[in-house]
């Protein structure tokens, strides 16, 4: 009778001392710390400082996000094809790093609402003649692998029939082969046209013009089944814009007009 | 903390686009290995001529190819080149940087190869009325890529393990570009990079048999 009295009282012990469920919502907050995948070789998203400090969009974003949360933000450099790898690794616990939110894509992890927008622009070599989208037929034309701009662009060259495409590793590369003249034009975000333009890192390349594909939306993104974080990323890209601090962010980093981060018609 | 379902089904699904892939791949490592071997003979040559320009040239070349990592000869070629104008395709890149690394790799092994051939062949070669070359290329040559084939086996592995660093360069059409390519479209990282690793994996060990066949025919004696 005893005996049982005080193991009852030993497994309730136990069952009030440990959490029934600790999501990664639960872990970010105890553990002090947000870590965050930026792509730190896309400005004006993502870069570094002559201190060799991270800085950009992505950068203060994940900043803010952290500051919501009541933690320290560690800012993790992941190329863009590591992105997943450090997720699923758990090497970080959020994605700030311009990700295009695909179907396909959203069957490996879960995504936010879109908290960015990038128009596409046409960045090329000043000897190739090309003055706009519909020159790029039958040319060598390069992007950095895996984006939304590559993917569209590859396709568009499949579509045409003629000219090629080359996925370079990084947007560094995209804008290096540009300037060389490896590869006669290459889209990419306008944003980073116009950075790596003005920066005169890559001499001999104009922006000349649109692409003509959709506006490619980018979300935060963490594990798939992880909805007690999801639902708080959704609300605090809600907030942001909410606040102001989406325009002042833009303001800083990008200037111009603020893109509209819904799509009239629906609700998501 | 690995928190991950796998989805082999797509993995599988892409599996002929991967072995087309392959194959582009195998192409570049044969192509590679004919060009390396090449001038891999012709640098052995040069060591020997007693040519002070030649040998040089010969050494620097086995200097650089053997102490630089096989990443940065290929994106030497590519974007090296290129910012002095000589434009390669990232499949003439990748091909110009492997074919670089085997040429120095099998100079070496040919060096290493002729050491273990004694002078008294030379010279019973040259006892029979031969030339310098002709005992060279009927007598020294051929012992030669007997000692130094199964080493050649070793390169050739390492030239198919090496085209997948054609990514660097913007190379899409063999394994490792088509991989990456399926990886960022899909996310299925884990999924893909196994499966192409077991085709690697398959592609070398074939080789390596191939290999051990051919030399058990040729020098069964």
């Amino acid at each position: 009778m005893k005996t049982s009295a005080i193991a009852l009282a030993l497994a309730t012990a136990t069952a009030l001392t440990t959490p029934a469920f600790a999501d990664k919502l639960d872990d970010i907050i105890s553990s002090g710390t947000l870590r965050c995948a930026v792509v730190l070789d896309f400005p004006p998203m993502g870069s570094r400082d002559e201190n060799n400090e991270p800085i950009g969009f992505d950068v203060d974003y994940c900043n803010d996000l952290a500051a919501a949360l009541g933690v320290e933000a560690e800012i993790i450099e992941t190329p863009f094809p590591e992105r997943i790898p450090a997720l699923m690794s758990g090497r970080v616990d959020v994605g700030v790093a311009s990700t295009s939110d695909t179907l396909e894509r959203a069957k490996t992890v879960g995504m936010s609402i879109p908290y960015f927008a990038f128009e596409m622009a046409v960045t090329a070599n000043d000897k190739a003649g090309i003055g706009s989208f519909d020159d790029l037929k039958g040319k060598t034309v390069g992007a950095t692998a895996g984006t939304f701009e590559a993917i569209a662009l590859e396709e568009q060259v499949k579509a045409w029939g003629e000219g090629s495409f080359r996925p370079y590793q990084t947007q560094a590369d995209v804008f290096l082969a540009l300037s060389q003249g490896q590869i006669d034009a290459t889209v990419s975000t306008s944003t980073v046209a116009q950075a790596n333009v003005k920066t005169g890192n890559f001499p001999g390349i104009t922006v000349v013009g649109k692409a003509p594909f959709d506006t490619d939306y980018v979300a935060l993104f963490t594990n798939r089944e992880e909805y007690g974080m999801l639902n708080y990323l959704n609300l605090f890209v809600n907030q942001q814009v909410r606040t102001g601090r989406y325009a002042e962010l833009y303001e800083k980093w990008v200037g111009g007009e603020l893109p509209d981060l819904t799509v009239s018609g629906v609700y998501r | 903390m690995f928190n991950y379902t796998f989805h082999w089904n797509q993995a599988l699904r892409a599996l002929p686009q991967m072995l087309e892939g392959a194959l582009v791949t195998l192409q570049i490592a044969v192509l590679s290995m004919a060009i390396g071997l090449a001038i891999a003979i012709a640098l052995t040559l040069f060591r020997l001529s007693g040519n002070r320009a030649l040998g040089g040239f010969a050494r620097a070349w086995v200097e650089v190819a053997r102490n630089t990592p096989a990443l940065f000869q290929i994106y030497m070629a590519h974007f090296g080149l290129g910012g002095i104008g000589i434009h390669l395709s990232p499949y003439t890149a990748l091909l110009a940087g492997i074919a670089f690394n085997n040429a120095g790799y099998l100079a070496e092994n040919f060096r290493g190869a002729l050491k273990a051939i004694p002078d008294t062949q030379t010279r019973a070669g040259r006892s029979l009325g031969m030339s310098a070359l002709q005992s060279f290329r009927l007598i020294v040559l051929p012992q030669m890529l007997r000692v130094a084939f199964l080493p050649m086996t070793n390169q050739m592995v390492w030239a198919i393990l090496m085209t997948s660093l054609g990514v660097t360069v913007g190379m899409n059409t063999d394994l490792a570009g088509i991989t990456q390519d399926l990886n960022a479209r899909s996310f299925r990282t884990f999924e893909f990079f196994a499966l192409a690793a077991v085709i690697y994996y398959v592609i070398a060990k074939l080789v390596t048999l191939a290999a051990r066949l051919i030399a058990w025919r040729m020098f069964r004696y």
